[in-house]
């Protein structure tokens, strides 16, 4: 597939090193030189110097064969503008990255698509969106929903002494009936997708997918307890922080402290509800004077990563229950992940997940989601005559490297256990590592 | 995602050899063509080629049997697979002549393979009449394979270098200050590229076959002049045709041999708009042009000119050869007064257009260097002005123009240090920086400046070894092999 990135900031530049890591033939254009020289000397892509809404550019780039166009840049009316340009020129289907709550109401939408954007992608929504999540199931690392909400993929870390699973064989785990399926264990910064065999043990992140209506049973075996939120305290008033106040609406009770003056008279302006407070959140006194242990959330976004995880940190010694910190810094995230802070946002992952997932709604046999940043979860439908659909699943010696861990056949979702028998058609949801997806995919074709 | 926790740098060798192994297949697959020809020739050099692919083969099995734990490839990996391989190529190469005895040490043999490899065309040989077919057509095929690259075939080839790690390889490989791609993956770019040179090899050995040389010469001569290495297959080289229609069509296929690749794939798509625009080639055209005009003006100078050929084709044919460092010479080219030999010199030090097949510091530098000096002198009388240096109608990056400069100095630099060590050893000064410069061009003559054959067998052991590697040096346009020697590469 042809793609066209235009700007190489954060998200172009993780999205354009993903996808031609997937193979995918990409052309990655920004104005700025120095942003492309270090990605065109170590990926497998081709860069492009011009201005991002530049029609020449879009010409030299051949937009005419292009079958998606995403544009990127932090400016939403430049992504737009460049979008309906390169659908005119022939791009199969553009994606704008935007600024706007506006346009992504459902009114709204037709407007857009007439000026030739087809898909939106805002950040900030998104993440504020994971946020929510977060917040709603506190007592999960992860919490995703897979095939309409049907299933849920939840992360989660593994700390209780009294939690039945720790130490156990995965084939060991008793249970009377099977209402959830171990598809992937994230230990000292590496994934493993288990089989029967693997254990688990103390600060593992486990990931389950289980049925909507048994959540409640995977907490308590994990030996969780949710707590309600309703107090939460902010450090750092970025753009982030703005959307999740806005979106939130009364749910929450939110302070923010924000240490730049003219930001926090925006902020108050922006968001009369909140409570916003000038001063330093990394201070611990300030922290102290904001009455911190009578907060039930803290989320950390400052500009740095660094501070969000050492704030996230002091902030669980005060007893907060639930620390949400976003780490941008991609070194910075299997470390972030390891250490006890609750969610670990990345807006990067998170918009390239959704443009990801956009992209594979084009074949419309498949679509993924990045839970993690080295495995995927993808949803493959299988066709006539596959290799899967030959025995049930425990006489298929599948590859190391991937567990099915549902299907969904006609409207109803099921778990994968030994005896299932996978016939063509169905849709079956996949966990794997990344990289192996193309192995995969030849037992469902 | 590696955690960096090492004081030394990591350096992924098991999957480096294992690449090796895979591309001693290809090596060995090259073979065949020698071999064949040993067969039909009836000759008994068969057996030393049937040695090199058993040998190559089961090496190549050997190390492809390793499994490396990881298999991600980054710059340090890259730059040590990107000059390993030549080394290993050239290694390998000379079995067929250790094998049929040709050679008569290792060191020799070891100078004829790398001197095919990197299209340098410095032979060893002191007569090649009685040289078998099959070992002459092997020494062509070495340079055809060199010509654009080893790693740049692989790429095409291989699936598994389109990744990450091969676009770090066809940066170590690719000449020029910057490397242009011509599609998003690395592998189709590699594939134009190969395509572009398949059939301009092609289209010059068609030409060839009508004229006087036989098709045994045609596709040697067509091998080694497309790949701008020059190795003659005969001791009168190309006098011994006297032919104007051969000139002719060695000067029109050395010139392309000269032109950045990238521009002849796009002209063939029909871009035509990039040919136009490009400096360099308007700037290798001239500069072309010029050297043949001077070179005429001495000719008739010194009484050498008989005939109208003398002075249109004879000065372009022998331009064009040391420009883009095919090296082949015209009889009595030394004949033609010191002038002539200062623009052989010119023509041999700036050699042809980046991306080529060429050797030399590439004209696309001369220009970046000569327009940043006319910077220079502007910024002296105006200093308040902001100038770039512009190429191809583009102002560039100072970043860029200081590449440029740098490198200029290194290959002077490399230059007077390899001469030095030379002149060390006791070889004359004269021939010592000139066969440098021959090497570190690619553009082996044979021939010192004043015409004399140049007998290699006679250097030392160390001179011959300094030379491959001033080779291996000038082919991967320096940093590739130089960084290997810097503790840059080696720590932290």
């Amino acid at each position: 597939m042809k793609i066209i990135i235009a700007g190489a900031g954060e998200v172009g530049t993780y999205l354009a090193k993903m996808l031609s890591n997937e193979e995918q033939d990409i052309i990655l254009i920004d104005d700025k030189q120095e942003r492309l020289d270090i990605i065109d000397s170590n990926y497998n892509l081709m860069t492009l110097n011009a201005p991002t809404s530049s029609i020449q550019a879009l010409r030299d780039s051949g937009v005419e064969n292009a079958d998606l166009y995403i544009a990127v840049t932090p400016y939403e009316s430049k992504n737009i503008m460049a979008c309906g340009i390169a659908k005119r020129l022939g791009a199969g289907k553009t994606v704008a990255r935007i600024d706007n709550y506006e346009f992504m109401e459902n009114d709204n939408r037709p407007l857009l698509s007439d000026l030739g954007v087809d898909r939106l992608i805002y950040p900030e929504y998104l993440a504020a969106d994971e946020i929510c999540t977060a917040l709603e199931h506190n007592w999960a690392r992860h919490w995703s929903e897979l095939h309409y909400g049907h299933l849920l993929l939840i992360g989660v870390k593994i700390h209780s002494e009294k939690c039945p699973l720790l130490g156990r064989q995965i084939r060991e785990i008793p249970a009377s009936e099977h209402y959830f399926h171990i598809a992937a264990i994230r230990r000292n910064h590496e994934t493993i997708i288990p089989n029967g065999s693997d254990r688990i043990y103390r600060d593992d992140i486990v990931y389950f997918i289980t049925a909507e209506e048994n959540a409640d049973r995977v907490r308590e075996i994990c030996g969780k307890t949710s707590h309600y939120i309703k107090r939460v305290i902010i450090m750092g008033g970025n753009r982030i922080a703005v959307r999740f106040a806005l979106q939130s609406g009364k749910r929450f009770e939110i302070k923010i402290i924000e240490p730049d003056r003219q930001r926090a008279e925006y902020l108050a302006q922006r968001l009369p509800d909140c409570d916003i407070e000038l001063g330093d959140a990394r201070d611990v006194d300030t922290l102290r004077d904001n009455n911190i242990e009578q907060y039930d959330a803290f989320l950390a976004f400052s500009e740095s990563s660094e501070t969000n995880v050492l704030a996230c940190l002091t902030a669980k010694e005060f007893g907060i229950k639930k620390t949400v910190c976003e780490v941008e810094n991609l070194q910075f995230l299997s470390l972030a992940e390891s250490l006890n802070i609750g969610t670990v946002i990345n807006k990067k992952i998170i918009a390239s997940s959704r443009i990801f997932k956009l992209l594979l709604d084009a074949d419309e046999t498949s679509s993924k989601t990045f839970a993690l940043n080295d495995a995927e979860v993808a949803e493959l439908k299988v066709k006539e005559g596959a290799r899967i659909t030959r025995k049930p699943v425990r006489d298929l010696r599948l590859p190391y490297g991937m567990t099915l861990a549902a299907v969904v056949k006609g409207n109803s979702a099921d778990l994968v256990s030994g005896n299932t028998r996978i016939d063509p058609g169905d849709m079956v949801v996949v966990f794997c590592l990344t990289g192996t997806i193309h192995q995969v995919e030849k037992w469902f074709t | 995602m590696r955690l960096t926790r090492y004081t030394k740098p990591y350096i992924n060798v098991m999957m480096i050899i294992r690449v090796l192994g895979w591309l001693l297949f290809i090596e060995s697959f090259f073979m065949l063509i020698p071999l064949v020809t040993a067969f039909i020739y009836g000759e008994e050099e068969y057996s030393s080629f049937l040695w090199g692919i058993g040998i190559s083969v089961a090496a190549g099995l050997t190390m492809t049997l390793l499994r490396p734990r990881s298999r991600d490839m980054g710059k340090r990996d890259a730059i040590l697979l990107t000059s390993s391989v030549w080394v290993v190529f050239s290694l390998f190469g000379t079995i067929p002549f250790i094998f049929s005895g040709v050679h008569s040490s290792f060191t020799n043999a070891f100078f004829e393979s790398m001197s095919g490899f990197t299209t340098t065309g410095l032979s060893i040989f002191p007569s090649l009449d009685g040289i078998p077919h099959s070992i002459l057509i092997w020494r062509c095929v070495m340079q055809w394979i060199g010509g654009l690259g080893i790693i740049l075939f692989t790429l095409a080839v291989l699936p598994t270098l389109n990744s990450q790690g091969g676009i770090q390889l066809f940066n170590a490989e690719v000449t020029g200050i910057t490397h242009d791609k011509l599609r998003p993956r690395v592998s189709s770019t590699a594939k134009g590229l190969w395509m572009v040179y398949i059939v301009l090899t092609i289209a010059l050995i068609g030409f060839l076959l009508p004229s006087e040389m036989d098709i045994f010469d045609a596709v040697c001569y067509g091998l080694s002049t497309m790949s701008t290495g020059g190795f003659a297959i005969n001791d009168a080289g190309i006098g011994q045709w006297d032919s104007v229609y051969i000139k002719i069509v060695f000067t029109v296929f050395m010139f392309m041999g000269g032109v950045n690749f990238g521009l002849l794939f796009q002209a063939a798509h029909g871009h035509m708009k990039p040919l136009r625009l490009n400096d360099a080639l308007k700037w290798y055209f001239r500069m072309l042009v010029t050297a043949a005009a001077v070179l005429a003006a001495c000719i008739i100078y010194t009484g050498n000119a008989q005939s109208l050929a003398d002075v249109t084709v004879t000065p372009l044919f022998q331009a064009v050869s040391l420009s883009s460092s095919t090296g082949l010479t015209e009889p009595g080219f030394n004949l033609w007064g010191p002038l002539a030999q200062f623009v052989f010199l010119c023509l041999i030090f700036i050699g042809a257009c980046a991306g080529s097949t060429s050797g030399g510091a590439k004209v696309d530098r001369l220009i970046v260097v000569l327009r940043n000096m006319r910077n220079e002198f502007f910024r002296i009388m105006h200093p308040n002005a902001v100038v770039t240096v512009r190429v191809n109608g583009k102002g560039t990056s100072s970043g860029l123009v200081q590449k440029a400069v740098n490198f200029f100095l290194l290959y002077i630099f490399v230059i007077i240090i390899s001469g030095l060590l030379l002149v060390c050893m006791g070889l004359p000064l004269a021939d010592s920086f000139f066969s440098v410069l021959e090497a570190i061009s690619n553009a082996g003559l044979g021939v010192n400046i004043e015409g004399v054959p140049t007998d290699y067998n006679a250097y030392p052991e160390a001179g011959k070894y300094l030379l491959t590697l001033v080779m291996l040096a000038g082919r991967l346009e320096l940093y590739t092999v130089l960084l290997l020697f810097t503790s840059v590469y080696w720590k932290k």
